[in-house]
């Protein structure tokens, strides 16, 4: 096996909630590295802390102590405007319900995104690429409502993917999916893996822990395994 | 209240919108509530009389004896008004003063500060506007010609006229017993003015028919009624007094679809909240009834704050006008309106509530405990994924409420153009003759003797002596009217349009002004008689009716020659007409060499100057208080837009769309409603509230209320501005907040 390069690196990641009394700490000191071509699956019971560790690691929440590196950038102590950049360039989201935009076709939702990139001129070409790679184009100038789950997370996957980052995060993907749809969508997670991209994915999908490189568990705000 | 306490900042917000709008209508009320009741203050309290008559000098037993027989009279007293002396005080004096000589019995005027007239001697009241231009005050001392330095006793306050220097003459008024110490005691007085009060001020028509016969053989200098001296004063503050009423409308239009759009949005955000209290038992009354005391407890102290501080606000500004207008404050009597407007404001915060919540309310319970998207189903929008495409549909994605929005905005924007283009107008009929209708860039001051030398004047075209006469018609003796009379055509001097008819062509046709013609039901064809106040009745055959803004359209262009007939002594300036291309300044020279002291005609009389340019300041400062009504309707609506797309706006700054971008999705937004309301705006302003409001104001002329392209393009760039700014704000409250945040609860 060769050096393996950490897309996502996170060390000492403390993350509190609340406030007076009822404070909690939901992430404490984390330590975790997701690397090139891996896919990892996060999961604990409901509250554990799973989605706040892919929020603050994609750069959308703000940890209380500790780092994060993406691709080799950190993102503690950054500005908001350089925080979006990053997202742009190195970050893909895929959530549990799907958040497509509801005025927009599926293919113009994922076009959307492809402004924000960094090669925002060859977007429409990368989007329409995408959506014809995921079999989406009998359906791309539907608009969300008339698009099934599996359809709207496709359309979700090809909107994370179209800036081309080098890290995907996760969020239940297969939550809202049938059997198989989910299958579906796990598999197009998987062949991201297959560019070298890092996927993080938050799950309580037993196909999705049993299809991944490592399995880490979030028990009272530490990681306790994460072994390979 | 403990609900309130948890959700803090959102009260707080809703409570600065009520504030806000809350002040605007704070600001409108007081405003309107002192000028429209202003002047019944004023003549209540100064005891009023039905009847000012001035009369060249006369034995006041003389007059007394033909008045006391007129039918209806109540009480009378006299004044003998000595014009044209000198007064000096604090630094300031004017040559033109006058003084009446106050000879007991009913006063006609307030003492506002000290006392009134008494036995002690070497004391004067003076008028109140004398006292604030002069910076008098009680006890100072007053020079005046003839009668030495004086005491002043007391601030005078009087509403047959403007106050100084609105009106040119400064007043004092002093006793029949101090004149008497100077020079000596009358048993039988000369006086020449006279203050009637009447038993039954209905019946004044009656009395004044009367009066004629009675007065007859008498020079009648002046009439004036009670009801004449209002119109007058209407004359200067109707306009505003109009505008000031839109702006109230507009801004409780503005500042409730800002508190029902506050209040529908907080219900909708609770709807899982509301589900869950139906799933527990709780009734839909007791839901609905909830929210409604909710925003009630909020809006009643905010609304009381609001209302307050606009009260304060205003009332300064109200006052100082209220003083040119020689009228009075409103005092505690306005606390009654405020009490029915703070009401007004509860009762629509809490149907703001109410409606939404009852919305809500109709849904299922599971629907409701689901918390659904609250948003209807979206259409596919064209112009693909532009930021500022996709804001213009998350603005127009709540169909009702954009609507809403461009309709307040839009009829706020069209009153600020309203608004505008009345203060052009003002500052129109301030300098520029023209808008009067008048040809002539100079008078000066001679008789009709000197008609010959100014006319040989270079750059003269032509030159007449223009005379005025107050007369009133014969049959309805309350309606006074003005004379315009030429010896010669006055079309070379002043062209006010013809609406029918034709131009008079002898001295025994008249040209009829508009609001004479409505007020007396006069047609072309039809017959005039006019009553001069001093002479015989007049007849004359009305051949046109003209758009006039004189006198507010009770005016009547005549050849002079019938009335001269009747007062050979008939005066006026000399109108001058100059030739095309001549240098107005070249011309006043060229008289003054002649011997003539030439002055510009001006749209208005000098003394009215002052006050019109006041009033175009008072205008303007509305139109910025609309504006600024404006800006917080749009920040609001493009507030409530970025919470309803809360997530969505989460998810773009997920997939990295920079503040900039967020920026130009909400200026989209912002502009999807500003666009359409400026269309409104303009359609309304041209098409409808500017129309309505010349006929309203002056419905004897053709006022030419129309914005100019300067205050087009003042609208359309603040517009800009406001939209840019109100953008910029709702960027910076969504970027604030985490992404996470805007995604919804992680667990």
């Amino acid at each position: 096996m060769g050096v393996l390069t950490a897309l996502l690196r996170v060390r000492g990641l403390t993350k509190t909630v609340g406030q007076g009394r009822a404070v909690r700490r939901v992430l404490d000191r984390i330590e975790l590295d997701v690397h090139a071509g891996e896919l990892v699956a996060v999961v604990g019971s409901s509250g554990a802390g799973k989605s706040t560790l892919l929020h603050l690691a994609g750069g959308l929440d703000r940890p209380d102590a500790g780092t994060i590196e993406i691709a080799g950038e950190r993102l503690d102590g950054r500005s908001e405007r350089v925080l979006a950049g990053l997202r742009a360039r190195y970050v893909g989201f895929v959530f549990q319900a799907f958040h497509l935009v509801p005025e927009l076709s599926g293919e113009e939702n994922v076009r959307l995104a492809a402004r924000f990139g960094a090669h925002a001129a060859q977007g429409p070409a990368r989007a329409a690429a995408l959506v014809d790679a995921l079999g989406l184009r009998p359906v791309a100038r539907s608009v969300p409502s008339q698009l099934s789950g599996g359809e709207q997370q496709r359309f979700a996957i090809a909107r994370a993917l179209v800036n081309d980052p080098a890290l995907v995060l996760a969020d239940e993907p297969t939550g809202n999916l049938d059997a198989e749809s989910g299958a579906v969508v796990l598999a197009l997670l998987r062949e991201a893996t297959r560019d070298g991209r890092a996927v993080l994915v938050v799950t309580h999908d037993a196909a999705v822990t049993g299809s991944a490189d490592r399995v880490v568990t979030l028990r009272e705000g530490r990681l306790l395994c994460g072994a390979r | 209240m403990t609900r309130l306490r948890r959700e803090r900042r959102r009260v707080l917000a809703s409570a600065l919108v009520t504030v806000a709008a809350a002040l605007a209508v704070g600001v409108s009320t007081t405003v309107g509530y002192a000028l429209a009741t202003g002047y019944d203050r004023a003549a209540q309290r100064s005891d009023q009389p039905d009847v000012l008559a001035r009369f060249a000098p006369v034995r006041r037993s003389q007059l007394d004896a033909r008045l006391r027989r007129l039918p209806n009279v109540a009480r009378i007293s006299y004044r003998g008004e000595v014009n044209r002396v000198g007064l000096a005080a604090n630094g300031r004096s004017a040559r033109n003063g006058a003084v009446h000589i106050v000879h007991g019995g009913r006063r006609g005027y307030a003492v506002v500060a000290g006392r009134d007239l008494g036995s002690r001697s070497g004391e004067v009241l003076v008028e109140r506007g004398v006292a604030t231009a002069w910076g008098l005050h009680v006890g100072d001392g007053i020079r005046i010609g003839g009668l030495g330095t004086l005491r002043i006793a007391g601030i005078a306050l009087s509403v047959d006229n403007v106050a100084f220097p609105l009106a040119a003459v400064p007043r004092v008024y002093v006793s029949a017993a101090e004149v008497a110490r100077r020079f000596g005691r009358e048993r039988d007085p000369v006086v020449n003015v006279a203050l009637v009060w009447l038993a039954d001020p209905g019946r004044l028509d009656i009395t004044l028919s009367a009066a004629r016969p009675a007065i007859f053989g008498l020079r009648t200098e002046q009439l004036l009624t009670s009801r004449g001296v209002r119109q007058a004063i209407d004359q200067a503050a109707g306009v505003v007094i109009a505008l000031l009423v839109v702006f109230g409308v507009v801004a409780a239009a503005c500042a409730g679809a800002m508190l029902a759009a506050g209040a529908d949005a907080r219900v909708r955000r609770r709807a899982a909240v509301l589900g869950i209290e139906r799933a527990l038992g709780a009734s839909h009354a007791h839901v609905v009834g909830g929210q409604a005391l909710d925003a009630a407890l909020v809006a009643a102290p905010a609304a009381a704050v609001g209302l307050a501080a606009g009260a304060l606000l205003a009332i300064g500004p109200a006052t100082t006008l209220l003083g040119f207008l020689n009228e009075v404050a409103p005092g505690a009597s306005l606390l009654g309106p405020m009490a029915g407007v703070y009401a007004g404001l509860l009762a629509l915060v809490a149907a703001g509530a109410t409606w939404p919540a009852w919305q809500v309310n109709r849904r299922p319970i599971a629907a409701l405990l689901r918390g659904g998207d609250l948003i209807a189903p979206a259409r596919r929008i064209r112009g693909g994924a532009r930021p500022a495409v996709l804001g213009a549909r998350f603005a127009t994605a709540r169909r009702g409420r954009w609507l809403g929005s461009v309709v307040v905005l839009g009829v706020a924007i069209a009153t600020v153009l309203l608004v505008l283009a009345v203060a052009d107008l003002l500052v129109a009929l301030r300098d520029d003759p023209g808008t009067l209708g008048r040809r002539y860039a100079l008078t000066v001051p001679g008789d009709r003797s000197d008609l010959p030398a100014v006319r040989a004047v270079a750059g003269v075209a032509a030159a007449d002596q223009r005379t005025t006469i107050e007369a009133a018609d014969s049959f309805s003796l309350t309606e006074p009217l003005r004379v315009v009379a030429y010896r010669g055509d006055h079309v070379p001097f002043e062209a006010p349009p013809l609406q029918s008819g034709r131009r008079l062509r002898s001295a025994g046709e008249v040209e009829v002004g508009d609001g004479l013609a409505d007020a007396l039901g006069l047609r072309s064809g039809g017959q005039l008689a006019l009553q001069p106040v001093s002479g015989r009745e007049l007849r004359f055959t009305v051949v046109g009716i003209v758009r006039a803004l004189e006198n507010n359209g009770r005016v009547v262009y005549a050849r002079s020659a019938r009335f001269e007939r009747d007062d050979p002594d008939l005066g006026g300036p000399i109108a001058v007409r100059l030739d095309a291309g001549a240098n107005r300044g070249d011309v006043v020279r060229a008289l003054a060499a002649a011997g003539f002291a030439g002055r510009a005609s001006t749209g208005a009389t000098a003394s009215n100057r002052s006050f019109l340019g006041i009033l175009a300041t008072v205008l303007r400062t509305v139109a910025i208080a609309i504006g600024l009504v404006c800006l917080a309707a749009i920040t609001q609506a493009l507030a409530l837009t970025a919470r309803d797309r809360r997530r969505a706006l989460a998810v773009l700054r997920a997939s990295g769309a920079s503040r900039r971008t967020l920026g130009t999705l909400l200026g989209g937004a912002a502009g999807a409603v500003l666009l359409p309301a400026f269309g409104l705006a303009l359609a309304l302003e041209r098409l409808v509230l500017g129309p309505i409001l010349a006929r309203f104001t002056a419905d004897y002329a053709i006022l030419p209320l129309r914005s100019s392209g300067v205050s087009l393009a003042v609208v359309g760039v603040s517009l800009a501005l406001t939209g840019a700014i109100a953008a910029l704000a709702a960027t910076h409250t969504t970027t604030r907040e985490p992404v996470a945040s805007g995604l919804g609860r992680p667990d």
